[in-house]
């Protein structure tokens, strides 16, 4: 793929000096030929130092193995092109020695799992002056054992100097990402990457890892790259976020321009389907109906045409590119209808999605399944609600021309490999 | 869009309680290695009162290893209580052999959490759907397909589907035949443990939807099981937080979430996450110290004390009572029960 001046420039943040990562049209593929799973396409970002970017998205949408490309910790049936660049120096393609002296001192990642990350056989303190003798041959053991203390202390560890000589057993949950938070400052890194760093833990222990994570961002100075799905978590310490689906990016802005006003029907469902704190009545969800594509096999155009309630025929022609939304420099949406989005906030724009409990039909469906007798029909399914008559809101945007019924989008579902593929499971929270 | 008021109970939600939960307790015995003696309890559920009314939905809320599950569970009778007293549509369950319980099952059902695990991946979803309608010889040939259909339409799936196996589903879907199952037969109750927990957000609002549904055209009512403060907001009409083993705090659930009045639930609380970066910003965080302690050894007096923020702020004797005395679930000047000495009202969200 060429490097379009579009895909270059949408990661970047406005006065793009001081930038440590770039990543630029990175494709991802594991396996080849008819059984190619395309995980990642044309993924381009970059973070500056002291920032934070998040990246948000659903199961499969690419956003852990984009970050595994960047660590070069792919495995070796994925093929990466494209490029990641820290400050000057070319990460993809690197041999695994030199790799390894960024890994961990310029670039250090944090894992879901805590307890897979953290070897049980040695003490977390060892651990913590392993990687920082690795990396510094001239250290005493001395001074990296108090400096170990000192990071544990950081991350909000008690008793730091006892805890050192405690196996990762001895601590709970969320003792030990913090443990992992620590090794991942260790080295003063300039980039750190969390890929789901909170996912496994309880909320109020989610609270204070983040806010370790947000002490050893702030003691390095470090940019922060945060994987998560959670967009509460985003909204809390992101700066910028990229919003992924099928592998690519569709939408990328400054936090409170996505949040608020998001230009991407996928972003606006996703912001929506969150039940809403702030107000007292009992809303209906708006879901989005359906499942994400196979990546085995996509659909042609738009990725999440078949899911999307603002889809017309033209999607189906070609994937759209990021474009800027709302005439801002920074805020751009992969959508050819975004435009018709601007001037709404997140809960106007969600207008768009039907509040269904069924799960029976995509959008796409239901142009051919209408002509189905479905008399037993669930009263609130996609196929009512799709009708023109069906009132929600004045303001609601209704696809312009009735779904086409062509063949490869009339039953996606059927032909959708992705439901017998164990990988694509939903996370567990 | 229909916009019922959270908080304040449907109209159903009167008269008697179909559940009616009075102290129950759930004790797993830690064993010697040698002489499998026991040795000590693991008091995963130590206590717990509440009650369910008709078409009510009660939300129970906690984090891992408060017992949220095994009250569930021990409800159920799936795992026998220990003390404690269950009635069901004014029976007592407690103490019910298996044969006894398996009438009173048609009424009460339970939707599990993962929908990878809890359907059997070799059965088509016809038999699995139709497999408790076969088990109460309640329906056969043309009217047990003509029913399963009916099921499958009813949660938003499609009839035409039956043939398939649960691997053809994606996850929310089978949560989906999950729910169809549960209501083959026709229960007046059902107790969802974390249902949609495991479904990706765009997905769990379409199932949350689709309980709402269920339960205003069925008249159902939900014991409903969540750590997701947000979803349990959404569709209870009451909460009781647990913390350990305990309920803490019970309020209907506008109430909780405008005048949280526990120490923890203040905590629990102020820890979500919203999704609405200004106000991220501007959010003072209440953090807990420590870890949760040990079930099998749980505080004496107050069992949230050791990480409480209320607590470390106390004189020497206020702190007295904390220890000594455990603090029982009453309204005290807040007006919901709230099983704290001190308990005061303080606004978070």
């Amino acid at each position: 793929m060429s490097r379009s001046p579009i895909d270059v420039s949408s990661g970047r943040a406005p006065g793009g000096d001081d930038v440590l990562l770039s990543v630029d049209n990175l494709d991802v593929t594991f396996g080849s030929g008819s059984g190619a799973v395309h995980a990642v396409r044309g993924v381009s970002y970059e973070v500056r130092r002291g920032e934070t970017l998040g990246i948000v998205g659903e199961s499969g949408s690419g956003k852990s193995v984009t970050s595994l490309a960047v660590m070069g910790l792919l495995p070796k049936n994925a093929q990466a092109t494209g490029s990641v660049r820290f400050r000057d120096a070319e990460l993809l393609g690197t041999k695994d020695k030199p790799m390894s002296a960024v890994r961990g001192k310029k670039i250090a990642m944090i894992f879901q799992d805590p307890m897979t990350s953290l070897d049980p056989v040695f003490k977390v303190g060892q651990q913590i002056t392993e990687t920082l003798r690795v990396h510094d041959k001239d250290l005493s053991r001395s001074a990296a054992k108090a400096r170990a203390i000192e990071l544990l202390e950081i991350v909000g560890i008690p008793n730091a100097d006892s805890r050192a000589d405690n196996y990762p057993h001895e601590f709970s949950g969320g003792m030990r990402q913090r443990v992992v938070i620590a090794i991942a400052m260790a080295n003063n890194p300039d980039v750190i990457i969390a890929d789901e760093p909170t996912t496994a833990l309880d909320v109020t222990v989610q609270a204070t890892v983040l806010e370790a994570i947000k002490a050893a961002q702030h003691e390095t100075g470090a940019a922060l790259v945060l994987i998560t799905h959670d967009l509460g978590v985003i909204a809390g310490l992101a700066d910028r976020v990229l919003v992924m689906y099928a592998g690519r990016a569709v939408e990328i802005g400054a936090v409170d321009d996505v949040f608020y006003r998001p230009r991407m029907p996928y972003s606006v469902g996703l912001l929506n389907s969150l039940p809403r704190l702030d107000v007292e009545g009992r809303e209906r969800l708006t879901p989005i109906i359906g499942t994400p594509p196979s990546l085995q096999q996509l659909p042609p155009g738009c990725p999440f045409a078949p899911r999307c309630p603002m889809r017309i025929a033209e999607c189906s022609l070609a994937e759209p590119a990021l474009v800027r939304v709302d005439g801002h420099s920074a805020h751009w949406a992969a959508c050819i209808r975004s435009g018709e989005l601007a001037g709404k906030d997140r809960y106007q724009a969600g207008n768009v999605f039907d509040t269904t409990g069924g799960d029976s039909q995509l959008p796409a469906e239901v142009g051919a399944a209408a002509l189905t007798d479905d008399a037993g029909g669930y009263d609130a399914s996609p196929l009512a609600a799709a009708q023109p008559s069906q009132p929600q809101s004045p303001d609601v945007m209704r696809p312009i021309d009735p779904p086409p019924a062509d063949p490869p989008l009339a039953d996606p579902l059927p032909a959708d490999p992705t439901l017998a593929d164990p990988t694509k499971r939903e996370e567990s929270r | 869009m229909s916009a019922a008021t959270i908080g304040e109970p449907v109209a159903t939600a009167s008269g008697e309680p179909v559940l009616k939960v009075t102290d129950l307790r759930k004790y797993f015995p830690i064993r010697s290695r040698i002489l499998k003696r026991t040795v000590g309890n693991v008091r995963a559920v130590d206590g717990v009162s509440f009650e369910v009314r008709p078409g009510e939905t009660l939300g129970l809320v906690g984090e891992s290893g408060c017992g949220k599950s095994t009250t569930g569970r021990a409800v159920l009778n799936l795992q026998p209580a220990t003390s404690g007293s269950v009635i069901f549509e004014g029976r007592e369950l407690t103490g019910l052999s298996r044969r006894q319980m398996r009438p009173i099952r048609r009424n009460i059902q339970l939707v599990f959490q993962d929908p990878y695990a809890s359907l059997d991946p070799r059965m088509q979803v016809e038999r699995i759907i139709a497999e408790p309608l076969v088990i109460h010889g309640v329906a056969s040939g043309a009217e047990l397909r003509r029913r399963v259909r009916e099921l499958m339409s009813l949660v938003g799936l499609n009839p035409e589907h039956v043939s398939r196996y649960p691997h053809e589903f994606s996850g929310g879907q089978r949560q989906r035949i999950g729910i169809a199952r549960s209501l083959a037969l026709e229960p007046r109750m059902l107790i969802l443990d974390e249902p949609v927990s495991a479904l990706d957000v765009s997905i769990q609002a379409g199932v949350i939807n689709l309980l709402d549904d269920l339960r205003a055209r069925l008249g159902l009512s939900y014991l409903f099981i969540a750590h997701d403060l947000s979803v349990v907001r959404h569709i209870s009409d009451r909460v009781a937080v647990m913390y350990l083993g305990k309920i803490v705090e019970t309020a209907p659930t506008l109430e909780l979430f405008r005048r949280p009045a526990h120490p923890y639930t203040q905590a629990l609380l102020s820890a979500i996450p919203l999704p609405d970066p200004q106000r991220e910003r501007r959010r003072k965080r209440i953090l807990l110290e420590g870890d949760l302690p040990s079930p099998a050894n749980p505080p004496s007096g107050c069992r949230f004390r050791t990480r409480c923020f209320k607590f470390a702020m106390l004189n020497e004797s206020q702190k007295s009572k904390c220890v000594e005395e455990e603090p029982l679930a009453e309204p005290r000047d807040v007006g919901h029960p709230t099983a704290c000495h001190y308990a005061e009202v303080q606004p978070i969200l």
